[in-house]
């Protein structure tokens, strides 16, 4: 079910009108369960398409079940083992090909997300911090909960047993306004802004990719601009669903964690991913940065290597992310550039700390200089990884890599970094300048005038998705 | 849930206001047009559509009269060189629509007959003459002539409009009508809004372009086609264009069998068919590897149509020259006048003859 089809459009109020039509748990329970089961649904054609999703699930269930009552280290590795290698063989990691595949075709679509709320149950449960069974319909609401299915955002099952049926946000005027506006700003990013970047990135990468001819200055600008408008589709398309996702919640009484928060604001890389799939980078802090720390340290102990084992524990947290992505080589490659971006981020720190102390530190990251020239590196780095997104192949990935060379590669990253530096210098000059007349504010705010405001987004929305003619597709669906 | 309820009344009710306002705005910029009568549909830049695409998808159903109707359909060469302006006031005894659109393939053509048929009811066919022109860059298949990324591979122009509105949905054996073609005029009234707020971008858009590049767009002004000259590298880049765009198997077979159910179709139908062979500058029939394929396989077509009082097969080779054209396949203005003058003669005899006669016929009858 496309987010973007009227089908979605009416089984989203049927759910929401047929949840609020009681306020029995039990009940809602069963409305969110069927709304699960119906969304998957949505994706088959066949019922053994569904068969390996829900060995995956069983065996989810059984690990945390098992676990729940019998907290051994050695069950949970074990758990995670099998779990991993079910996930990884289901999901056809090219590296992976000698495990074999199934031989007819089957659901992928929601099995990273899944993964991640298993482990999450699994280690919980083992910990003890999870302290409660979980029973089958619960833990299928929590693993296939509709809104979060095919790209999350991750919540924890603490999270959600608490407004699991029961309204955690309690509905007004201004809430369901509010909802309903985020849900139409979602639509807006990622029928818009999303799809308009899309438009002209594919309009530039084949352009890119055609052999010969192109001169360096403009294969340079060409990559620049192709990467930043990946970056962008990237972002609009994401945040975009997240808000649709979201706002979508709170009508059924769900408070959704956020997955973004301004993340090209950020001024360095480990603040990026603090704002980028902030669920993601959480979860792999609680479950992969914090464990490897604790263990390192157990194994070195010396206070003076605190500081690197940091380093060395961000490097591998960031090449499992970014592995996790993709199912080719080339996502390796991505896990390295991640992995690279934040240990060096974090050496960084750690030199400047050591060389000039935490507070001129501190007070050097406060510089506008030092800011918009961070921010601009940030994202240009992010910017230029991303290239593993859109070039999964290894062979386009060099031949590209081969063409534009340690020069062209340069070039581009400090002309990315330049745009986006200078776009940030302008914007905070300008925004704060720009307040608008008090009447008009007025006018806005105003019942009618929001509503019109919304209206008039949801115009711009059919017209821009007409004019472009070709429906959006989620990008996230693919990782 | 009362709430909820409030909430989208609320939001339904301010996009159905919005919706009627500007529907009811564009009824004052772009009146509708009165139903019936000469339509040129190469004008669409000028009209609420914007495209020719858009223009015979959504504006076609003027071509449903009892009235003798010229149709010329074609690809960009046809549209540039047939002057609906230049033909008409020399047909007194027929409409005269440019249907062409730039790109086509003969299945487009074939999609464009269709669409007209569609939306004609069965009597209102007979006075059709479709003007079918032709070049061997029309020869080329689909899956190989519409393959940018903006679109699925294959699809048409036509195609894209078919399904931009849901008035189609795709299937597996390609597009599927979901609203009745009795319905269109209604569907395009409620477009209205659509369609003026994307006008308004589109205006936008040209508009950014003037004050960037002093352009409203990339495409030639006419006189400036007048007067251009080709290069030797201009000409070698357009031979290898055409190379690389006819795929490697050349003219397709497909597209000439197409053409060939086409005009048999319509032939049986009672329908009257000018199939035009186009010129193009005598440096590009003598350098280009598929022209002598393509003259080869029109003859042959053209040799068993003409025994059909109803078919005639028009050529213009002597307008080969290669000052006369732009590029390698539009006919410059001065050039597209003869063009559309030696058509209008050949209609002039061929349509409005019969035409003449049959009025004669008519008023001769007993009464």
């Amino acid at each position: 079910m496309s987010l973007t089809s009227p089908l979605f459009f009416a089984f989203l109020a049927g759910v929401v009108l047929a949840f609020n039509a009681s306020q029995s748990v039990t009940y809602r329970r069963l409305v969110l369960g069927l709304a699960n089961a119906i969304f998957i649904a949505s994706y088959l054609t066949d019922y053994t398409q569904i068969l390996p999703l829900l060995g995956f699930l069983l065996l989810g269930y059984v690990c945390v079940s098992i676990l729940s009552v019998w907290k051994s280290s050695l069950v949970l590795g074990l758990g995670i083992v099998g779990v991993l290698v079910s996930y990884v063989f289901l999901k056809r990691f090219s590296f992976f090909e000698d495990l074999g595949h199934l031989p007819f075709p089957y659901l992928t679509i929601g099995l990273s997300y899944i993964l991640f709320r298993i482990l999450h149950m699994m280690i919980d449960a083992q910990s003890g911090d999870l302290d409660e069974r979980v029973g089958p319909f619960a833990f299928f609401r929590y693993t296939c909960n509709f809104l979060c299915f095919v790209s999350g955002p991750i919540q924890r099952y603490q999270d959600f047993r608490a407004a699991d049926g029961t309204a955690v946000v309690k509905l007004d005027a201004d809430s369901v306004f509010l909802a309903f506006s985020r849900v139409i700003a979602g639509y807006a990013k990622f029928v818009i802004i999303a799809a308009v970047a899309e438009y002209g990135f594919s309009f530039l990468k084949p352009q890119l990719l055609q052999a010969g001819e192109l001169s360096f200055a403009k294969l340079c600008v060409l990559y620049g601009a192709a990467a930043s408008l990946y970056a962008v589709y990237l972002y609009y398309n994401f945040s975009g669903y997240m808000d649709i996702v979201i706002g979508s919640g709170v009508l059924l009484g769900q408070q959704l964690p956020e997955n973004f928060d301004k993340p090209f604001s950020a001024r360095s890389f480990l603040e990026f991913w603090q704002r980028w799939h902030m669920t993601l980078s959480q979860w792999f802090k609680f479950y992969l940065f914090n464990p490897l720390v604790m263990l390192l340290m157990s194994w070195f102990p010396a206070p003076a290597l605190n500081a690197y084992l940091g380093v060395f524990a961000f490097f591998v947290t960031f090449l499992v992310m970014g592995i996790w992505h993709g199912t080719t080589a080339v996502f390796v490659v991505y896990g390295l550039l991640m992995g690279a971006g934040a240990s060096i981020n974090k050496l960084w720190q750690v030199a400047c700390t050591e060389r000039l102390g935490k507070k001129r530190y501190r007070t050097l990251t406060e510089t506008p200089s030092y800011i918009y020239f961070a921010r601009g590196v940030t994202i240009s780095y992010f910017v230029l990884a991303l290239t593993c997104l859109w070039l999964p192949e290894l062979s386009d990935f060099t031949h590209l890599l081969i063409r534009l060379g340690p020069g062209g590669i340069s070039v581009a990253f400090v002309g990315i970094a330049a745009a986006f530096g200078l776009f940030w210098f302008v914007a905070d000059y300008i925004a704060p300048r720009l307040t608008a007349p008090a009447l008009l504010t007025t006018v806005r705010d105003s019942l009618i005038g929001r509503n019109l405001t919304l209206a008039s987004q949801m115009m711009a929305i059919v017209a821009v998705a007409t004019l472009l003619h070709k429906s959006p597709d989620f990008v996230y669906k693919a990782f | 849930m009362r709430f909820i309820l409030r909430q989208a009344a609320l939001t339904l009710a301010s996009f159905v206001f919005l919706y009627v306002l500007i529907g009811a705005l564009s009824f004052l910029v772009f009146p509708d047009p009165s139903h019936g009568g000469p339509r040129d549909f190469q004008a669409a830049g000028r009209s609420l559509f914007m495209t020719v695409p858009k223009y015979v998808f959504l504006g076609r159903s003027v071509l449903d009269t009892q009235e003798s109707k010229v149709l010329i359909v074609g690809a960009s060469n046809t549209a540039v060189g047939f002057i609906q302006k230049v033909i008409q006031p020399k047909l007194a005894c027929a409409n005269v629509s440019n249907l062409a659109m730039g790109g086509a393939n003969i299945s487009e053509v074939a999609q464009i007959i269709d669409l007209v048929h569609e939306t004609q009811t069965t009597p209102n066919r007979a006075p059709n003459t479709f003007v079918i022109g032709v070049w061997y860059g029309m020869f080329a298949d689909s899956d190989i002539r519409f393959v940018d990324p903006d679109r699925n591979r294959g699809e048409s122009d036509l195609d894209i409009e078919k399904y931009r509105y849901g008035f189609y949905r795709r299937s597996a054996s390609g597009p599927v009508a979901v609203l009745p073609s009795k319905w269109l005029d209604a569907g395009v009234m409620a477009l209205r809004p659509l369609l003026l707020v994307e006008k308004v971008a589109r205006e936008a858009r040209a508009g950014i372009n003037l004050l960037l590049t002093g352009r409203v767009s990339a495409q030639r002004t006419e006189a400036e086609r007048e007067v251009a000259v080709m290069s030797d590298q201009e000409k070698k880049k357009a031979l290898d264009y055409w190379r690389e765009n006819m795929g490697k198997d050349g003219i397709s077979v497909a597209q000439f069998d197409l053409l060939k159910t086409t005009v048999a179709s319509l032939l049986d139908s009672g329908e009257r068919v000018v199939l035009v062979d186009l010129p193009i500058p005598a440096w590009h029939r003598d350098a280009s590897p598929f022209q002598a394929d393509y003259e080869q396989r029109f003859q042959a077509l053209t040799q068993q149509f003409k025994v059909n009082p109803n078919f005639v097969a028009m050529s213009m080779a002597d307008l080969d020259g290669d000052l006369d054209y732009s590029d390698e396949v539009h006919a410059k203005r001065h050039l597209a006048n003869i063009w559309s003058n030696r058509l209008a003669d050949v209609l002039s005899s061929f349509t409005c003859q019969e035409h003449r006669s049959k009025s004669r016929v008519s008023s001769s009858a007993p009464e």
